[in-house]
């Protein structure tokens, strides 16, 4: 049964899809910090106010996954930003993450060496996000 | 008179020690621009493509374009050209630095150097005029000394010099422009050598080009600059220069390891990174003139075997060729073998390429140390490499076998040795592996050059860092590892992408701001009203004319292929089980393209093109 993409649901089950991957813990063995998405409003896309997601990693284990406010947000180690379709065409394997990033499409705050040492636990956890049965607010499931 | 441009060339005779300027009409600059693109028009107008490229008939050509010296970002660039002796096709190599916009300054577009001197000399253009003068003194001195020398008389020249390795005519020696940066590719720094010209010195302070709309050059400028501020990819090359690379590649299959037979070694290229480079080596970040970017490494190596004053860093493909391609992963070697090609004047992917076949050849012991000299060639001994570097530079025992890249050794070599080398018509790959990106193996195939990634923005378009949808039919992400639908995204790419070398643009720069940016300057400085049907089919005619010049040196369609290292599938990373379908690849492209059979463009695209005295020889 898909969940409803971006709910606290959604996160608990993205949360415990990583917590399941047998490779996540050794690839993001290194990775410390929090990262948060920022998912830009598109009324015509069934998304008609922005949404904020946090997510904490710490040296492969996870901690808080949540849907927050603004505040929360911005107060993660990373924080990237993107519109909702484009999010979407991340977690289809449409769009990767780092192109995204490097054509403006996605916009990120925080350390980027950081990010580029740790490119495989960036790639993995885009990876599990894609294999969370979602329903997408312009799904028409 | 178009703008931008400074609106005569020199022509200096070595043999004569004469000089004159020459003027270029305007409707050949509106259809060929400047730069390397000129270049090969000038070449096949006036001189014989057929002439040995170490003989004083190959002219060495020095050429900006409109936009240098304007002020925009990343246009400090200028082309060295010339027939190659690497690879006896054409050959350009553009370079960033500090002397185009002082060319420009000094009232020249570019320098066209004819004939050989009796003896060595120093080349110098400045406001009050032109001189050669005597460089005996300078002659068998590296280049980072020779630039001290000649920036101690006059601390705001210009100056490009070649080392010991164009002096001995290595033919993968290159041209150091201020220390840190090089026309580097397919041995250009030999026909200096070739010339006794040990170094151009330029000094310009007067000469303003003019620009035909001001108003719109301010705006251009202002939207390039807020363009690079918001590019998380300008942020990448500031804070990791080009090496950022090196760990994204290795994900993704980009990276050679193990001389092009090995993959997935990530340890490897951690040690080797960008960011590993930032934390433990980099003094500043270093700009070419009027780039916001800053991509250039100032590194310092305080202690250890391969301790290294504070001086130019390593780029990507340094970084691999002298590491993963070695299997070396200690980063102070790596910093120390860019410092000794940059002293002696070799193209740091030439050289590594050669001596990671040597590598090689010694594993399966088909070298032995005795005929290296004494030197334990085994994977990662940067101490016989680093040697090895230097008796390449004096052409000294085994040295002068790689002296002249992996090429030329593998052929005096003998045996199975071609099938270690990455190569396409003489030029070693740079350190992009084909198998990762199929749009680059075409792109190697069919730049004119040889293998090169310079010649086209592929590695942009294909690896996701621009995407131009405006411009051109593309995708928001390519896959690397398929070949279908590359023939024309590579096509597009090389037509806008090659005039990076005539306009004299930064690659970086272009792959930061939007293609409208880019137009609306070029636009303004020049007033030829281009719209991106012009620019494209510009780009078009810049491809095409210097195909037809290899074609008329014997290039064809044989000529076209990748190598059968490129075509061996590795069994790990991100390459894995792949190699380009190249046979869709070129068939596609050769469509585009509208090339014959034989590789040689077809009389009705050399027509709609305005390359009438091309056809006329090629269908003679």
């Amino acid at each position: 049964m898909p969940i409803k993409a971006m709910t606290q649901e959604w996160m608990d089950a993205y949360k415990a899809a990583i917590q399941a991957d047998p490779e996540y813990k050794g690839i993001a063995k290194d990775w410390e910090g929090s990262v948060s998405l920022v998912v830009n409003p598109e009324p015509a896309r069934n998304v008609p106010d922005p949404i904020y997601l946090f997510m904490d990693y710490w040296h492969g284990d996870v901690g808080d996954f949540v849907v927050c406010d603004k505040a929360k947000a911005d107060s993660a180690k990373f924080v990237m930003t993107g519109d909702y379709a484009r999010w979407k065409q991340v977690a289809y394997k449409e769009l990767d993450a780092t192109k995204a990033l490097l054509q403006g499409k996605l916009k990120m705050r925080g350390d980027l060496p950081y990010v580029v040492r740790n490119i495989k636990t960036v790639n993995k956890v885009i990876d599990i996000l894609g294999r969370v049965d979602t329903l997408w607010p312009d799904d028409n499931k | 008179m178009a703008g931008g441009y400074a609106g005569k060339f020199l022509r200096v005779n070595l043999a004569e020690g004469s000089w004159s300027d020459f003027t270029v009409g305007d409707d050949i600059l509106r259809r060929f621009i400047g730069g390397s693109c000129l270049a090969a028009k000038l070449f096949l107008d006036r001189y014989p493509i057929d002439a040995d490229p170490l003989s004083p008939e190959n002219p060495l050509m020095i050429m900006t374009g409109p936009m240098v010296g304007s002020g925009f970002p990343g246009t400090s660039r200028f082309s060295v050209c010339a027939k190659s002796p690497q690879t006896g096709i054409w050959a350009e190599s553009a370079c960033g630095g500090t002397f185009g916009p002082d060319l420009k300054r000094a009232g020249y577009d570019g320098i066209v150097i004819e004939g050989r001197s009796h003896g060595p000399v120093t080349l110098t253009v400045d406001d009050s005029g032109v001189r050669l003068s005597d460089a005996s003194t300078l002659w068998g001195r590296d280049i980072y000394e020779v630039t001290d020398e000649l920036k101690a008389r006059d601390k705001s020249a210009k100056v490009l010099v070649i080392g010991p390795a164009g002096e001995n005519l290595a033919r993968i020696a290159a041209i150091g422009n201020d220390k840190g940066h090089f026309s580097g590719r397919a041995g250009l720094g030999a026909v200096m050598g070739s010339k006794n010209l040990k170094a151009v010195v330029v000094r310009g302070t007067s000469a303003k080009a003019a620009r035909a709309d001001d108003e719109g050059f301010k705006l251009a400028m202002k939207a390039a600059m807020q363009e690079i501020k918001d590019s998380a990819l300008a942020e990448g090359l500031h804070m990791m220069g080009s090496d950022a690379n090196m760990d994204l590649g290795m994900v993704t299959g980009d990276v050679p390891v193990k001389n092009w037979t090995s993959g997935g070694e990530f340890d490897l290229a951690a040690s080797l990174s960008g960011p590993t480079m930032r934390e433990k080596y980099l003094t500043k970040a270093h700009a070419c003139t009027n780039c916001p970017i800053a991509c250039k490494r100032v590194v310092k190596v305080d202690d250890g075997p391969f301790a290294t004053a504070e001086g130019p860093g390593p780029e990507y493909e340094t970084c691999a060729v002298f590491g993963t391609m070695m299997m070396n992963p200690d980063l102070t070697a790596v910093i120390k073998a860019n410092e000794l090609c940059n002293r002696y004047g070799m193209d740091t992917i030439s050289c590594g390429s050669a001596v990671a076949l040597a590598m090689e050849l010694y594993e399966k012991g088909e070298i032995t140390e005795d005929r290296l000299g004494g030197l334990d060639l085994s994977w990662g001994n940067m101490d016989a490499v680093l040697e090895l570097v230097r008796r390449m530079a004096y052409r000294e025992g085994f040295g002068d076998i790689l002296a002249d890249g992996a090429v030329h050794a593998a052929r005096r070599l003998g045996g199975d040795a071609m099938d270690a080398v990455v190569h396409v018509k003489g030029l070693e790959a740079p350190m992009h592996d084909p198998r990762g990106f199929h749009g680059m193996g075409l792109a190697y195939m069919m730049s004119n050059r040889g293998a090169c990634h310079l010649q086209h923005f592929v590695l942009a378009t294909e690896q996701g860092m621009a995407s131009w949808p405006q411009l051109f039919d593309m995708k928001d992400d390519y896959e690397g590892t398929t070949s279908e639908g590359k023939a024309a995204l590579v096509y597009n790419s090389e037509n806008y992408g090659i005039l990076a070398n005539s306009l004299s643009i930064c690659h970086y720069v272009a792959y930061s701001i939007r293609p409208e940016t880019l137009r609306d300057a070029f636009n303004a400085i020049t007033g030829f009203g281009f719209d991106f049907a012009d620019i494209l089919s510009t780009g078009m005619r810049d491809w095409t004319l210097k195909r037809g010049f290899n074609n008329l040196l014997g290039i064809t369609s044989k000529d076209d292929i990748l190598p059968k290292r490129a075509m061996t599938a590795l069994e790990e990373g991100g390459a894995a089980g792949s190699v380009p379908d190249t046979a869709l690849l070129l068939k596609e492209y050769y469509a585009l393209r509208a090339l014959d059979e034989r590789g040689f463009p077809k009389a009705e695209m050399l027509d709609r093109l305005g390359l009438d005295e091309l056809k006329s020889r090629l269908y003679q």
